[in-house]
């Protein structure tokens, strides 16, 4: 039997180095723990002395103080004399059952949000179809001042972008069409590619990461602060009062957007080619203009506002289908960036079975 | 005459039953505290008075009329009839106070001249004396100062019923005292029915007419402050009145 006198002072700090000790000489029998010199504890000391055998099987504690048996005594004892047990590990049949039964709660709960946002959506044309034909139910002036936010601050971005990307995309095909002794069709290669696809998924893109991410964060601000509630209990319909001028800028503004970052991204490749091939600038519209039309400047653009409105409106969904705290909002965001740069790519994707 | 008339009501988030089978009636003109501690489900329940959350079971009517959450007249009408406060008095942040207070108005009745406008929203920031903030955005204003800018937004249609959540927290006893001495005059001059959901024992015993007590799941108690203060309830005098059994001896 060996025998421990514990230190005046016998915290957390002091249990350990004991428990230590007593491990690091195991095997020698059981031990008696000796309270009487124990003057200074808390809620470790109380909480150790509760589990002295479940953490030194045949440890006995001797010479306890009556002040620390009183604390003990009175410490954190639920009516039945204990907190709830740790959960059993389940065997392997319930959990292979557990496993599919979570499986199953996800799916479903990703067919509800599918649905939510379908629903969302057929609101929102609802919304504007109204909107445009009675002009009620929007804050006076919030169209033009979301054109400013989405539009104005969208530009100079999209076109630098755009202008590195046409810039890219002409160094790394310069060096094959040269091979083939095709450096004239640079032109044609720029234009198309520009006109009919990179223009309209980087800007989707983009669009996706400032616009969407800044429409989900302001609009879960206001629900987290109650104001989506205030309006609702106004009478007026936050659906439509806060995401109608969002859609129409957003309309309105991806034209103008699309225009812009297509002359960005052409004027990346022509200097490339100026450059590279010594190809003027006018010999290269020629040559573009002969491959690419309105047609493809049209689908462009048809592609880009369809993209707007899928990251307008999975902004809105995750903004107004927040929960009730403040992490939330950031949660949020970045499921908006997400949702909307995966839809854009998907209507992309159905964009190209229609066109080509 | 009862202007809420609550039937078995249960309320709560999902499938989780916050409060169940409440039955009780908001007399109109009168004040009535929604009371209980945290977790109770004071909020909850006003979010289903004031439309927001549908009953899980039961259901109430308002003005005579019974509420249905799936028919959008319905709410309409609710929605039409009530102003809310709510806890941090959610004002857009955007717009300064002016144009918060004009919000309903503006939404409602886009015909009306500007000037008609300006009269109504003047009158109601002057009623809750904020007519020389007008122009401040709320993040210019204090908290009392949002909270009265809140009310005289939820008091600008002159709805029926203001509903109000958690009106004193967060605000100084001195402020604290001038709301309330405010949801006074508003139900002594404009005869106003007004639900306070609250904790704050000093704000019962000034404003209440009649309390509502929501404790473990339901209704404790249904009645005036006198009838609390004089309940021998054991969990009224412990957590409400702040005694217990050593006050008795």
């Amino acid at each position: 039997m060996t025998e421990i006198l514990l230190p005046k002072s016998f915290r957390a700090a002091e249990i350990v180095s004991v428990l230590t000790e007593i491990r690091r000489q195991g095997g020698e029998g059981p031990v008696t723990l000796d309270f009487r010199d124990v003057e200074v504890f808390d809620s470790t000391t109380l909480a150790f002395l509760g589990h002295l055998t479940d953490c030194l099987p045949g440890a006995v504690a001797a010479h306890v103080p009556d002040a620390l048996t009183r604390a003990e005594t009175g410490f954190a004892r639920r009516p039945d004399g204990c907190w709830p047990e740790k959960p059993a590990v389940a065997s392997a049949d319930s959990r292979l059952g557990r496993l599919l039964g979570f499986l199953a709660d996800r799916f479903l709960a990703r067919v509800r949000v599918l649905g939510r946002f379908l629903a969302m959506f057929a609101d929102e044309v609802f919304h504007i179809g109204r909107y445009l034909k009675k002009r009620q139910g929007v804050y006076p002036g919030e169209t033009w001042n979301q054109m400013f936010i989405m539009g104005y601050r969208s530009y100079p971005i999209v076109c630098f972008l755009l202008f590195l990307v046409g810039v890219t995309i002409s160094i790394t095909s310069a060096e094959q069409l040269r091979m083939f002794g095709a450096e004239v069709y640079i032109a044609d290669l720029i234009g198309y590619a520009m006109l009919r696809e990179l223009v309209p998924l980087m800007t989707g893109v983009i669009l996706a990461g400032k616009v969407g991410a800044a429409v989900t964060a302001e609009l879960a601000s206001m629900t987290v602060l109650e104001e989506v509630d205030a309006l609702r209990t106004m009478g007026i319909v936050p659906e439509k009062f806060l995401m109608v001028p969002r859609l129409i800028s957003i309309t309105l503004v991806v034209p103008l957007l699309v225009a812009m970052a297509d002359v960005a991204g052409i004027l990346g490749g022509m200097a490339v080619a100026r450059v590279v091939f010594g190809m003027l600038p006018a010999a290269f519209l020629d040559q573009m203009i002969n491959t690419v039309g309105w047609v493809d400047f049209a689908w462009g653009l048809i592609k880009t506002v369809v993209f707007g409105w899928a990251v307008v409106v999975s902004a809105g969904f995750k903004g107004l289908t927040v929960g009730r705290s403040a992490e939330e909002v950031g949660r949020a965001t970045t499921e908006s960036v997400v949702l909307s740069v995966t839809l854009v790519i998907i209507i992309d994707c159905i964009f190209a079975f229609f066109i080509y | 005459m009862d202007i809420i008339d609550a039937r078995d009501l249960t309320v709560g988030y999902g499938r989780e039953e916050v409060l169940r089978g409440l039955s009780f009636a908001v007399t109109k003109g009168l004040i009535t505290a929604v009371v209980g501690v945290s977790g109770s489900g004071k909020s909850t329940l006003l979010k289903t008075l004031a439309g927001l959350l549908p009953p899980l079971g039961g259901g109430f009517d308002f003005a005579g009329a019974p509420v249905d959450y799936r028919s959008e007249a319905s709410l309409r009408r609710l929605y039409g009839s009530i102003g809310v406060l709510y806890q941090d008095g959610a004002l857009l942040n955007g717009l300064t106070l002016y144009e918060n207070v004009a919000l309903p108005v503006r939404m409602h009745y886009p015909e009306l001249p500007e000037g008609v406008v300006r009269d109504v929203v003047y009158a109601g920031l002057a009623q809750v004396e904020m007519a020389d903030s007008a122009e401040k955005l709320p993040a210019e204003l204090s908290g009392g100062m949002r909270k009265r800018g809140a009310l005289a937004r939820a008091l600008v249609l002159d709805p029926e019923v203001v509903f109000c959540d958690e009106p004193s927290s967060g605000l100084d006893p001195i402020t604290s005292l001038r709301l309330d001495d405010l949801l006074l005059r508003l139900k002594e001059r404009s005869r106003m029915t007004l639900v306070v959901v609250t904790h704050e024992l000093r704000s019962i015993e000034r404003v209440a007419d009649r309390v509502l007590l929501l404790h473990d799941g339901g209704l404790r108690f249904s009645g005036d402050y006198a009838g609390l203060a004089s309940s021998d309830d054991e969990f009224i005098r412990t957590f409400f009145l702040r005694k217990d059994h050593h006050d008795d001896a």
